[in-house]
């Protein structure tokens, strides 16, 4: 059996959570539309994502796979309630923006699938810092998605005016992030080829 | 192959034509900001597939001129007034994200033109469904002292209109720079026919949608004055001609295009009689793309089952007059 | 003229086009007949499920301990999830076989878990809307709605994946686009 290379900085590039893998796309695409939801929204992720994956390492490798998922699952829901008791505190009014997507972080794909097919197939260290690799790839993408649309759409930058005469307020919307995210993926996957020299999707 | 490009080629030159007539007409209402308004957007269309056709590692060649009449079309959906920036980008959108990230004019998917319309109806909806009266010309570069509501929202909302017939048919009525003269529209809707530049099957199925709502579901006093005031409002006849009868997007066979053309009347004049929506039939023709596009995957399906059983029977021939041999 | 209506209110209220939830999940099963069947099967019956949970858990669940939500409708969909795979285990094992893979994806999904919160969100809102067929309802209409889109994303998939799209909008980000311009007209609608 052929040990796969590791690469501790892929989940931020060459696998990126969001523009690779389309995972956890709902809230960028819902909610990544100004500065201070993707802050509440990355704070979010990246703790419930890192402290669930960690806790849920020590689940019984033994255990059948539905009996996983459903504790993985679970622990990511009770780790959810301290974080978003911090987050009405650092994030007062976000929270309730947000909506539904603050408690759907939860139970992202990354925390109930990935964990079993890509990070507990991992020696502990590189667990930690390929879990941290993908936290960070989906909080630049969140970050750049609300920096863009909040500058098109509002012509603000972090709620602060920006000097921008013509905006496209669709692309505070949904359908907006729906566009956007399309346009990044793809943009992303051709920077991608050129720099490695790889196309993994087009072939 | 060459005689396809040399037809696809023909189909732009005639619908330019007839565009050119429309904005001749606005031109004539709404004065010189209305053509300066067309050029930009057809120059912003050009420029965007021109650099999306060079980065896709083509050379860009006279069959990607229709993006122009595209722009056109867009620029005679809205407003003489509307902002000129606001219009360029939403042209540049539907030829970058509406066809060319599809692989453009060979991988046709959306319409470009309502994909652009769309696209400002939702970022930009007071400019696009503002107008000033016609006759009433804004500079180039200037801002409309007095907005109004077009005809087609008086029509939604009370039923009826308040413009004399010779007014109606010459598009003489706050609305869309270009698509609002019927008497234009029909002269080009019967050339465009006649050459085939447009699908016959969409567009008979669109006015006998309309037509058949309109006796069903009258959305005026009488059956007739809904039949005139719903063809000339809502741009209903210029979107039949120019969007749901694009023969790039409907199906190829007239009796499923025929069909398309129907439902998306039936389905925009339902729209227009329960919310009031305006122009729901740009909307609604966007809607019904992945329609034309399962109907066009059951054509090829068809079309493939059709050849294999020709196949068969010329394979069973030769084997039966081998046998006779 | 009804049915128009109410198909028209469906696709402005549809989960996916309207706040893409279970969108990753739409493009698995918009790959072939099979699973676009399986999955919307699987989704409209944890939605539809999971809505009587939810309902059940919004009744029992005093406002004090409302922190407590996520934890309860995660508990209510493991219990469905479980429930569901050993019922198919036992009844037939070719099925168990043919189906689980869909179940997986379908459980924890947003399309799921979404359902659920806005079920809960529209009868907070509108009290009226506080009763076991309410939540049964919308459940079915999100299960619906995801068919709806499944098929919208179906008719193109071809024409989206084909050789003639540009290698690096090949695939998901044409799919994004596609469905970013779908939502774009259902928004007109509204």
């Amino acid at each position: 059996m052929s040990k796969k290379k590791f690469h501790p900085f892929e989940g931020i590039w060459r696998d990126n959570t969001v523009l690779s893998s389309l995972m956890v796309i709902s809230p960028v695409i819902v909610c990544g539309d100004t500065l201070r939801n993707a802050a509440a929204l990355i704070y979010a992720f990246s703790a419930i994502t890192l402290l669930s994956v960690l806790i849920s390492s020590f689940v019984p490798k033994k255990l059948p796979y539905a009996a996983k998922i459903v504790i993985y699952a679970l622990i990511s829901s009770a780790v959810y309630i301290p974080v978003k008791l911090a987050a009405q505190e650092f994030f007062p009014g976000v929270v309730s923006r947000v909506g539904i997507y603050f408690p759907l972080l939860a139970v992202n794909s990354l925390i109930v699938f990935q964990t079993e097919a890509k990070f507990f197939r991992m020696p502990k260290k590189h667990m930690l810092v390929s879990l941290i690799s993908y936290i960070i790839g989906f909080d630049a993408v969140m970050l750049i998605t609300a920096f863009v649309r909040e500058l098109i759409a509002y012509g603000t930058i972090n709620s602060r005016m920006a000097d921008a005469d013509t905006l496209i307020s669709g692309l505070g919307l949904p359908f907006g992030g729906f566009i956007l995210l399309g346009l990044f993926c793809g943009v992303y996957r051709a920077l991608r080829s050129l720099f490695t020299g790889e196309d993994k999707e087009a072939d | 192959m060459l005689n396809k490009a040399k037809q696809d080629r023909h189909v732009w030159l005639d619908i330019i034509l007839t565009l050119c007539t429309y904005e001749l007409m606005a031109y004539f209402y709404y004065g010189m900001r209305t053509v300066v308004l067309a050029g930009i957007c057809a120059a912003a269309a050009a420029a965007a597939e021109l650099v999306s056709v060079r980065l896709m590692g083509r050379r860009f060649t006279a069959d990607d001129l229709p993006c122009t009449s595209d722009a056109l079309i867009t620029a005679l959906m809205v407003p003489a007034v509307m902002d000129m920036k606001a219009a360029a980008i939403a042209v540049i959108f539907s030829v970058v994200a509406a066809k060319n990230i599809f692989g453009g004019r060979k991988n046709m998917i959306f319409s470009p033109a309502a994909a652009a319309y769309v696209f400002m109806l939702t970022s930009w909806k007071t400019q696009v469904l503002q107008f000033t009266e016609p006759h009433v010309h804004t500079a180039i570069f200037g801002k409309a002292e007095e907005l109004v509501n077009s005809a087609s929202h008086a029509f939604n909302i009370s039923g009826s209109l308040d413009y004399t017939n010779f007014e109606l048919i010459m598009g003489n009525f706050p609305g869309p720079s270009g698509s609002g003269c019927v008497l234009l529209l029909m002269v080009s809707a019967v050339v465009l026919l006649f050459r085939r530049d447009i699908s016959a099957g969409a567009f008979i199925g669109s006015v006998a949608g309309t037509i058949a709502m309109c006796c069903i579901a009258p959305d005026s006093d009488t059956v007739m004055h809904s039949i005139k005031y719903t063809f000339i409002t809502n741009m209903t006849l210029f979107a039949s001609v120019y969007i749901v009868a694009d023969r790039r997007i409907a199906p190829r066979k007239e009796h499923f295009a025929f069909f398309y053309g129907l439902f998306i009347a039936v389905f925009s004049y339902i729209i227009v009689m329960t919310t009031a929506k305006e122009n729901a039939i740009v909307i609604v023709s966007l809607l019904f793309t992945p329609v034309a596009l399962g109907i066009r995957n059951l054509e090829k399906r068809i079309d493939l089952a059709v050849a294999e059983e020709a196949a068969a029977q010329s394979a069973n021939a030769g084997e039966e007059a081998a046998a006779v041999e | 003229m009804f049915l128009i209506t109410d198909l028209i209110a469906l696709l402005t209220a549809n989960l996916i086009l309207t706040q893409a939830l279970g969108t990753s999940t739409l493009f698995i099963a918009a790959d072939n007949r099979r699973s676009l069947i399986w999955t919307a099967l699987s989704i409209t019956l944890f939605t539809t499920a999971g809505s009587c949970a939810a309902y059940m858990t919004d009744w029992l669940l005093p406002a004090a301990a409302k922190d407590l939500t996520l934890l309860m409708y995660t508990l209510s969909v493991s219990i469905i999830y479980v429930l569901l795979l050993s019922a198919l285990y036992f009844i037939s094992r070719t099925t168990f076989n043919k189906a689980k893979k869909y179940i997986h994806l379908s459980a924890f999904n947003c399309a799921v878990m979404g359902t659920l919160f806005t079920a809960t969100g529209r009868a907070s809102a509108d009290p009226s809307a506080f009763s076991i067929s309410s939540y049964v309802l919308f459940g079915l209409e999100a299960g619906a709605g995801f068919v709806i889109s499944a098929l919208i994303l179906t008719a193109a998939y071809r024409k989206l994946n084909s050789a003639k799209v540009p290698a690096p909008f090949r695939g998901f980000p044409a799919m994004l686009v596609y469905l970013g311009i779908i939502s774009m007209a259902v928004y007109a609608l509204k």
